[in-house]
């Protein structure tokens, strides 16, 4: 799950990094703030706030109460401000970008970094990028590298300490990517982290009891790919899903959405994907793939006589199931009057068609 | 015979008192394969299907020897359980378990690295051999014995390819689910590798998905050294860009990571790459019959 800028920042400082001071703002009226010249930052979940007015620079208290509300009602992509960030303005003499990324085809975390960071920062070419696999060498090696690389040979023993207590951060808070952009080397020489972004993994969620952020953990396993999609999915497995969107998508229509229950789903849990799919406006047809391991057929035959009992607006399901009993999940399914396609090409090639 | 690191005699379940363990010791042993023993921390002494359950690993060894184990134990006591077989020198280890941390794998690669064992997922569906051993939660009635090789990154892709297959008559010589996570044990190349080598499969068949980029290392592999038939398949064509990758990810080459990159490379390496799971099998069983 992602973070808020403001929540992303609560970690760093608890980690030792340095962040402007600041002032969470939760709504237009709550408009009294000790800090002027103040940076207005809505705190949404996507970049380009500065673009669409997510931004503003404020002075006095009467351009705060003016601005204000502009920031609230900003629609950022799509999305608009949870909340407002207030923070101070940093005195800036050089701004670079770091990002830390557990990084799949490295299998360790890998640390980036450009000498001018910013907005503009993905259209910088790769190889202008510092790039290093974290583990390999001590820290204090990659830090004197990296000082070079900036052109700030004064800065390594800051950076060095800056590189460790971000990794200690990653790792105390299980997360998979930690990036900030910009940081801000100041006038007088000390590094802020003036804006980040930070993914924590849904799967360490059982040891932070404690986590309570605006993103919640469940989101990995359901996307929506078209809000106005007639078609949604459900199946089992990351791989199979996908290939079940891919399937629907190839047969001309549009998916609403890719959705995996996860290995060992149950009624209850495939249950509540259904009324998830319910909130999908053009809804037309629901296709369950399910080649069942660990998952059993017959939860997924019981879960879907309940969803049947329980939805009134319940669109034709086209179900294929296989696997683990599905020899039970077929005397469940004998008087729903439901089809049990033996393949995926046969569930999707039944919508619109008789056969569902 | 004792040299085929997918076909292992001596088999112990780590977790083998859970649900899930024991519903699968049961299937697993009803398919041939030899369970030896099991781990539980608080119910050694027990018996799971006429398996003995003890404590740890080390107390299994003082009486079997140990060539495999495969792992059901939950996502939170998984990097104990990993931890644990790689320190006793398991030669291979297969994990089943599902939503281990991040971080948690970091730590196990760190280790794996430093020892001999060998690690097939984590969240993996597991081995099989078809006709002699299942190592998993591979379902017993899709499997036929054959001389096709498939190797994929989705473990219910794979059911979903080798009941094609076995439905076909051509059946398998090997299924290994890698396991779909970011940070894990064997890749692509190292199963492509045993396929090509392995005088009993004829044919190979690769499952893939978008992110990271071990297809499109697979490809260079296949281009500069497989001699045997490659039918491909890279799930997530209609996947949006960027949605699980991060934003590393989208400046470094996200491009490579999408299903038409990793398909157009591997189809230049010479895989015959179909655009949909369905269409696997009958491009495999074209290629057998055009080989007679």
């Amino acid at each position: 799950m992602k973070l808020l800028e403001y929540e992303a920042k609560k970690l760093l400082a608890a980690s030792g990094i340095s962040t402007p001071k600041s002032q969470l703002i939760t709504g237009p009226e709550d408009d009294f703030l000790s800090i002027f010249p103040t940076i207005l930052k809505s705190q949404v979940l996507t970049g380009r706030r500065n673009k669409y007015g997510g931004i503003q620079i404020v002075k006095t208290q009467a351009e705060l109460e003016q601005t204000l509300p502009k920031v609230f009602s900003a629609d950022i992509e799509g999305y608009q401000a949870v909340s407002v960030l207030a923070e101070e303005l940093v005195d800036i003499d050089q701004e670079i970008y770091l990002n830390l990324t557990v990084n799949r085809d490295e299998q360790a975390i890998v640390l980036l970094a450009h000498k001018d960071g910013g907005v503009d920062i993905e259209s910088q070419p790769v190889e202008a990028f510092f790039r290093e696999v974290i583990g390999v060498r001590p820290i204090e090696a990659t830090a004197l590298t990296l000082a070079e690389y900036l052109g700030l040979e004064d800065q390594e023993f800051a950076l060095g300490e800056l590189l460790q207590n971000l990794l200690n951060c990653m790792h105390t808070n299980d997360a998979l990517l930690l990036e900030i952009n910009p940081l801000v080397v100041t006038a007088d020489g000390k590094l802020v982290a003036a804006d980040c972004k930070m993914e924590l993994d849904n799967a360490a969620a059982f040891r932070h009891a404690d986590w309570d952020f605006y993103d919640k953990p469940m989101s990995a396993n359901f996307v929506e790919l078209h809000r106005n999609g007639t078609i949604a999915t459900i199946a089992n497995g990351a791989g199979l899903a996908m290939a079940t969107v891919d399937a629907v998508q190839a047969a001309g229509y549009t998916p609403a959405n890719f959705l995996d229950v996860g290995g060992g789903a149950n009624k209850e849990s495939i249950l509540a994907s259904f009324r998830k799919l319910m909130n999908y406006p053009r809804l037309e047809a629901i296709v369950i793939n399910i080649f069942a391991g660990i998952t059993r057929c017959d939860e997924v035959a019981r879960a879907i006589l309940a969803a049947r009992d329980e939805i009134s607006s319940l669109p034709p399901l086209h179900v294929r199931l296989e696997g683990t009993n599905i020899d039970e999940a077929r005397s469940i399914l004998s008087k729903s009057g439901l089809t049990l396609h033996a393949s995926l090409e046969n569930a999707v090639g039944s919508i619109g068609g008789n056969n569902a | 015979m004792h040299s085929n690191i997918f076909t292992p005699e001596n088999i112990i379940v780590q977790g083998i008192t859970g649900s899930h363990g024991a519903f699968h010791t049961q299937a697993m042993r009803a398919y041939g394969t030899n369970i030896v023993a099991g781990t539980s921390p608080n119910k050694a002494g027990q018996y799971i299907d006429n398996v003995p359950v003890y404590k740890t690993i080390r107390d299994i060894q003082r009486d079997h020897t140990v060539d495999a184990s495969v792992i059901f134990v939950p996502a939170t006591h998984a990097r104990a359980a990993l931890f644990e077989a790689i320190d006793a020198e398991i030669p291979l280890i297969i994990c089943v378990t599902e939503g281990i941390p991040v971080h948690d794998m970091l730590a196990v690669r760190a280790k794996l690295t430093k020892s001999n064992s060998r690690l097939i997922g984590p969240n993996s569906p597991g081995i099989a051999t078809p006709g002699q051993s299942k190592l998993g939660i591979i379902p017993n009635q899709i499997l036929t014995p054959g001389r096709i090789g498939v190797v994929s990154r989705s473990g219910t892709l794979t059911y979903e390819v080798v009941a094609a297959l076995s439905r076909s008559g051509l059946g398998e010589r090997y299924v290994i689910g890698i396991g779909g996570d970011p940070i894990k044990g064997l890749d692509f190349v190292d199963c492509l590798k045993k396929f090509q080598s392995d005088e009993t499969v004829d044919a190979i068949v690769m499952i893939g998905e978008i992110g990271g980029q071990s297809e499109n290392k697979a490809a260079d592999y296949i281009s500069e050294y497989a001699t045997k038939p490659v039918v491909g398949y890279i799930a997530g064509h209609s996947a949006p860009a960027g949605v699980q990758l991060g934003h590393a990810g989208a400046i470094l080459g996200s491009e490579q990571e999408s299903a038409g990159y990793k398909t157009t490379k591997l189809q230049r390496a010479g895989v015959t790459m179909c655009d949909s799971v369905t269409h696997i099998t009958p491009a495999v069983k074209k290629i057998m019959e055009d080989k007679k």
